[in-house]
């Protein structure tokens, strides 16, 4: 039961509906529900599916996430499915040090060769059958990288995931998100889930 | 009609992640190929995993490691922060690990500059090492701190082309280490110019300078007997082992420089 959060159950029902282990979803979302939307795409693809798998942190550091993540009601157990790639906190002095085990620190998100290279150790390592990579998020890469670089990045990525049968999962937000790479998005993912225009009541 | 060959050589497979893939299922038998590369650019924990690979094949190797530019008991210690590596491999003898220092201690050797009769010395004790302990895999870590002490470039070049050759003929493939200042375009990728010509085979390793961060690389730039990739790969040394990716091309088109100060 996740307190704190009322999930969108609809991200739920089309992950069940559409998504197999070799997709390769991109989640569109807004600032304001990007936490939401996160929530409501992790834990059905760990409740519903018995996933494990990887966390790319390039929007926060990992223990902020984690701590997000117990907040709406997440187990240590569930937590302990996941192993998280952290390429924020390096870059802040003393982000490193931190309690949790399944936290692994890439120095910078410029480098995006060792990111791809942690998380297929992670995979080699793992004992979960069903794995998922989640990055989070595609615009925070942006402010890093050249556009170029990303959408080839992106294009590795998600090809080098789908033919080891491991679900990737893409955030972004659309309109923070630079257009070639948001092309080149539509072009690769297989599935969409639209969440970037947020409602106001 | 074009005629074609089937042929090809059997192979070293080296066990590394990605590396037998890049040189199409593995080091051609027997070849000595040079591991040229800067200072922390993974050659040496390279080029152990290439030994614990063989330690633990289907079919077991024996293999060997001289090390030159550190004490052996230090070498092993550092690499066995390494989940790959067991001590276990050393004690039972499946890795050997020899000192060089103690190697030219043995051969009265203890000198600043070896002649030719050294040399010959020198390559008869490392050949009854690895026919003695059927050595089918070898490392010298390095060759340049070996061959810093021969001072002809002539003599270096006998010495690497009977040892090469000496070690071909007893069916062992060897990695010498090669320590380079820079891993650039214009560079050598041996110390004193004549290792990479007499080599069968030449792997580079160094950094690849991104925003002010190094990305380490391997690319393999000769290797004869075999077809293989000549692109640039970044590479990660995990617990398990070396670890690699191809490099993305637009990431290696804006960077300034690959060259690292040494």
């Amino acid at each position: 039961m996740y307190t704190n959060l009322v999930l969108d159950d609809r991200i739920a029902e089309q992950l069940a509906a559409d998504v197999s282990l070799n997709s390769a979803i991109q989640v569109r979302c807004g600032n304001s529900n990007a936490f939401n939307v996160t929530a409501s795409t992790l834990i059905p693809l760990m409740q519903m599916f018995e996933m494990g798998g990887v966390y790319i942190c390039a929007s926060v550091g990992a223990a902020e996430r984690i701590e997000e993540f117990k907040a709406i009601g997440l187990t240590d157990e569930d937590i302990s499915r996941i192993q998280f790639v952290d390429l924020v906190s390096s870059g802040i002095l003393g982000g490193t040090d931190v309690a949790y085990t399944n936290i692994h620190f890439v120095d910078s998100p410029i480098m995006l060769e060792s990111v791809l290279l942690r998380t297929l150790y992670i995979l080699r390592m793992t004992t979960s059958a069903r794995n998922f990579v989640f990055l989070d998020s595609v615009n925070a890469l942006a402010i890093y990288n050249d556009d170029r670089m990303l959408a080839e990045y992106l294009h590795t990525f998600i090809n080098t995931f789908r033919q080891r049968e491991v679900l990737s999962v893409i955030l972004n937000v659309p309109d923070q998100t630079p257009p070639l790479v948001l092309a080149n998005l539509d072009l690769y993912c297989t599935d969409l889930i639209d969440r970037g225009q947020v409602l106001i009541n | 009609m074009q005629s074609t060959s089937n042929y090809t050589r059997d192979r070293c497979i080296t066990g590394i992640h990605g590396l037998d893939e890049i040189l199409r299922g593995g080091i051609p038998h027997g070849s000595t190929v040079l591991a040229a590369g800067t200072c922390g650019s993974g050659k040496t924990t390279l080029a152990m995993e290439f030994l614990v690979r063989g330690a633990l094949a289907k079919l077991p190797e024996s293999c060997a490691h001289f090390t030159a530019t550190e004490p052996s008991i230090k070498l092993l210690e550092n690499i066995r922060q390494y989940a790959f590596f067991d001590m276990k491999m050393v004690d039972s003898g499946k890795i050997n690990v020899f000192d060089m220092d103690v190697l030219y201690s043995w051969l009265g050797l203890d000198k600043a500059s070896f002649d030719l009769d050294d040399v010959h010395a020198l390559i008869k004790a490392i050949i009854n090492i690895v026919h003695e302990i059927g050595a089918t895999r070898l490392v010298i870590d390095s060759v340049t701190t070996l061959c810093y002490k021969i001072k002809s470039e002539q003599l270096i070049r006998d010495f690497l082309f009977t040892l090469g050759k000496k070690l071909a003929s007893l069916g062992c493939t060897t990695i010498l280490i090669s320590e380079i200042t820079s891993a650039s375009e214009n560079a050598h990728w041996s110390s004193f110019g004549v290792e990479e010509a007499i080599a069968d085979g030449i792997i580079v390793m160094g950094d690849v300078e991104r925003m002010g961060h190094l990305l380490r690389f391997l690319q393999v730039v000769k290797m004869r007997g075999t077809s293989h990739s000549r692109a640039k790969h970044a590479i990660e040394l995990t617990p398990l082992g070396v670890m690699l990716t191809p490099m993305l091309k637009w990431g290696a088109q804006h960077d300034k420089t690959n060259k690292v100060g040494g």
